[in-house]
């Protein structure tokens, strides 16, 4: 028997019993509906978590914090960052310095007071370094400043600088110039009243790039590193911290750095290169690692919330079986005859499969547009209806709810299985119907 | 055409545990030849539909076996012998058994949607016979809406769209006033006439009995020695 013949003969089945028909594919649709709406949430805030997390930070970047000897943490050295270096799909190693104590710098009669960070350039530089103004420094004495530096200089002689509001510096007092090209006072103390300083003369060649988002601020005084060995020197102490007794370590050239990051040169090399830096020891964090313990969360979560709604669907399944057994009864006279002119019992259950089949595709089709449309609303409505209830805003592109494809095809997938299985034992029923019986009219 | 062999049937009644067996055929050994119309005539409950019904796979000899075509039916599964019913025999039943949603035409067309035939075949075949069987006009009424007569010569149809070489027919006359009886006797003998189809008649009536070629009489169970007409 050909399909179109089969369909044509669901058809006329279905038309006969429009109202029970009807029903068993609401139940399905609703059940279908369910599913998606419920597991949709889980998509639509594991999309939002994510996006979130990914928009703050470079994603190619892996912070090597320390690495572990005999079960201690080590500092990274030059030998570390030499052989980080080596890796495979390793774009870059930076490697700062953050000095250990906040220095003063004077511009004219400007002052500021921010960190101070050593850097080496070449491996910026390849890292993605980029710089708003001017150049990088080609001379100890030079540096470049974060883009936000001139910020934080005010007049040296003002009293209550800092907005009390925003702990901005206040209009009047900021400088209003350009800091490029000029020359600033840098003072370091050796004890923590300022007894002991020591002056150091820097120029600024360069302003960095603005930083990524909005809401980044980059005020830092990027030094060289003979600076800050210098630092180290007159302080007598790793990282130029204000020590009460300067220790008689060895200083004056830099061997371990408290910055490092490694950059991939893809994104897709970044999992692969934290797990040889976690062989080697390295203590690492990166956001595809973070991601990735995230997504695991969230695929628990989701794979949840699609058994709960599956729960649904096996309810509106009842509903399948009972239509689906209840027409196999009332057709039993006209399958008799059939399978007394010599239907195959094949054809007959295929006949009621497909049957089963087709309320289980046009409730899933209904259910995902169902789905789609209450998808829409809750985005729109629940933020509103939260925004009203507490009075706070919501982060802006905050979804509750997202249905990818791969949503709609499982929830497809597991409607027309629980259809197809429903429908099994009633189209099975079908075959084993008695010729001589039906045809009596005894069922 | 059909070679029956020791063939035996009972039926079991009653529940488990307080069995009864009634048997109902006893060794039935019997031919029909290419081309004939035999008719089986007995008293009611001597066992005719039985017979038929086994013949046709409907039920299961408990003994014996059952060759059409030279093929042993009575071995084919389920299944098969669905397919073989649809291939080689037409059936016309007392009670016409059309179905009742399907128009005339439609009725007739099911054996042909069952095989699989596409529309356009179908139609040139069931146009063909309906005005063989003369209801052209009908075609398009449902089995409510026919008479008794009409609706047996829709299921006569229906038996011949697949070009059966061999009909059985239980009682096809069993509904049917005098008069149209004679019409639908003339149809068989017509189909058998010129289509040489081999027809096996079960009736209990002895004017339809005459039109075959040839009569054998059931009683309790067994074929009546010596008795080929009535
Ligand atoms: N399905 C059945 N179960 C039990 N007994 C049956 C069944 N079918 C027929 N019989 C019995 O078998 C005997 C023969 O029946 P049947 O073949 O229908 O006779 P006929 O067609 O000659 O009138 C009867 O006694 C009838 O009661
Ligand atoms: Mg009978």
């Amino acid at each position: 028997m050909r399909y179109k013949d089969k369909y044509r003969f669901i058809r006329q089945n279905i038309k006969k019993n429009r109202a029970r028909t009807f029903m068993t594919i609401l139940a399905t649709a609703m059940g279908c509906a369910f599913l998606i709406v419920l597991a949709s949430v889980g998509y639509g805030l594991q999309q939002s978590v994510v996006k979130e997390t990914l928009e703050d930070q470079v994603v190619t970047q892996i912070q090597v914090h320390a690495k572990e000897v005999d079960g201690n943490f080590e500092a990274i050295t030059i030998e570390d960052i030499e052989k980080l270096e080596k890796v495979e799909h390793v774009k870059a190693v930076t490697r700062r310095n953050q000095l250990g104590q906040i220095p003063i710098y004077t511009l004219d009669n400007y002052k500021a007071e921010t960190m101070a960070v050593s850097a080496h350039y070449p491996s910026e530089v390849a890292s993605g370094l980029e710089l708003s103004e001017g150049r990088l420094p080609e001379n100890p004495n030079e540096v470049v400043v974060g883009y936000h530096f001139s910020d934080k200089l005010f007049i040296d002689s003002a009293e209550n600088v800092y907005d009390e509001e925003t702990n901005e510096v206040k209009e009047e007092f900021r400088f209003k110039g350009n800091v490029m090209d000029q020359t600033i006072t840098m003072t370091v103390k050796q004890d923590e009243e300022g007894k002991v300083k020591e002056e150091i003369q820097l120029t600024i060649v360069g302003v960095l790039e603005k930083p990524g988002r909005e809401w980044m601020i980059d005020q830092d005084v990027y030094i060289s590193q003979e600076v800050f060995e210098q630092i180290e020197t007159f302080t007598g102490s790793v990282g130029g911290v204000i020590a009460a007794e300067p220790d008689q370590m060895e200083t004056g050239h830099l061997e371990i750095f408290d910055l490092v990051n490694v950059y991939a040169d893809n994104l897709e090399a970044v999992q692969g290169i934290v797990e040889t830096l976690k062989e080697e020891n390295y203590a690492t964090y990166s956001v595809v690692s973070e991601m990735e313990q995230i997504n695991t969360l969230f695929t628990i979560a989701k794979a949840g919330l699609i058994l709960v709604g599956t729960i649904a669907l096996i309810i509106a399944s009842i509903g399948i079986y009972n239509t689906m057994t209840m027409a196999v009864t009332e057709r039993a006279p006209d399958i008799g005859i059939m399978k007394a002119i010599g239907a195959n019992p094949k054809t007959i259950k295929q006949i009621f499969l497909l049957e089963s089949s087709y309320i289980g595709i046009i409730g899933a089709v209904i259910g995902t547009i169902v789905a789609y449309a209450t998808s829409v609303l809750v985005n729109i409505g629940l933020p509103m209806i939260l925004e009203m209830a507490f009075g706070e805003e919501m982060p802006e592109g905050l979804q509750f709810s997202s249905i990818p494809l791969s949503l709609v095809l499982i929830a497809v997938t597991i409607c027309l299985v629980v259809t197809i299985l429903s429908g099994m034992r009633p189209a099975k029923r079908a075959t084993q119907i008695d010729v001589l019986k039906a045809m009596r009219r005894e069922i | 055409m059909i070679q029956i062999k020791e063939l035996s049937h009972h039926f079991e009644l009653g529940k488990k545990g307080q069995k009864t067996i009634l048997p109902v055929l006893k060794g039935i050994t019997m031919e029909v030849g290419k081309g004939e119309i035999v008719s089986v005539v007995g008293k009611s409950g001597s066992g005719k539909s039985t017979l038929l019904n086994l013949i046709s796979g409907f039920i299961r000899p408990t003994e014996g076996e059952i060759r059409i075509d030279s093929e042993l039916v009575s071995d084919l599964s389920e299944a098969k012998f669905a397919d073989f019913r649809l291939e080689h025999i037409g059936f016309i039943f007392q009670s016409f058994q059309l179905i009742p949603s399907m128009t005339a035409y439609q009725n007739i067309e099911l054996p042909l949607t069952l095989k699989g035939e596409d529309e356009k075949k179908r139609k040139e075949i069931v146009n063909r016979i309906l005005e063989k069987v003369g209801l052209e006009d009908f075609q398009d009424h449902y089995p409510s809406e026919l008479s008794g007569g009409q609706q047996q010569r829709v299921s006569i149809a229906r038996a011949l769209v697949l070009e059966p070489t061999l009909i059985l027919a239980d009682e096809p006359t069993g509904s049917l006033d005098s008069e149209t009886e004679a019409e639908i006797l003339e149809i068989i003998q017509k189909l058998n006439r010129e289509l040489g189809i081999t027809f096996l008649i079960i009736t209990h009536d002895e004017e339809v009995a005459q039109i075959g070629n040839r009569t054998i009489s059931i009683k309790d169970g067994r074929i009546m020695e010596g008795v080929t007409a009535v």
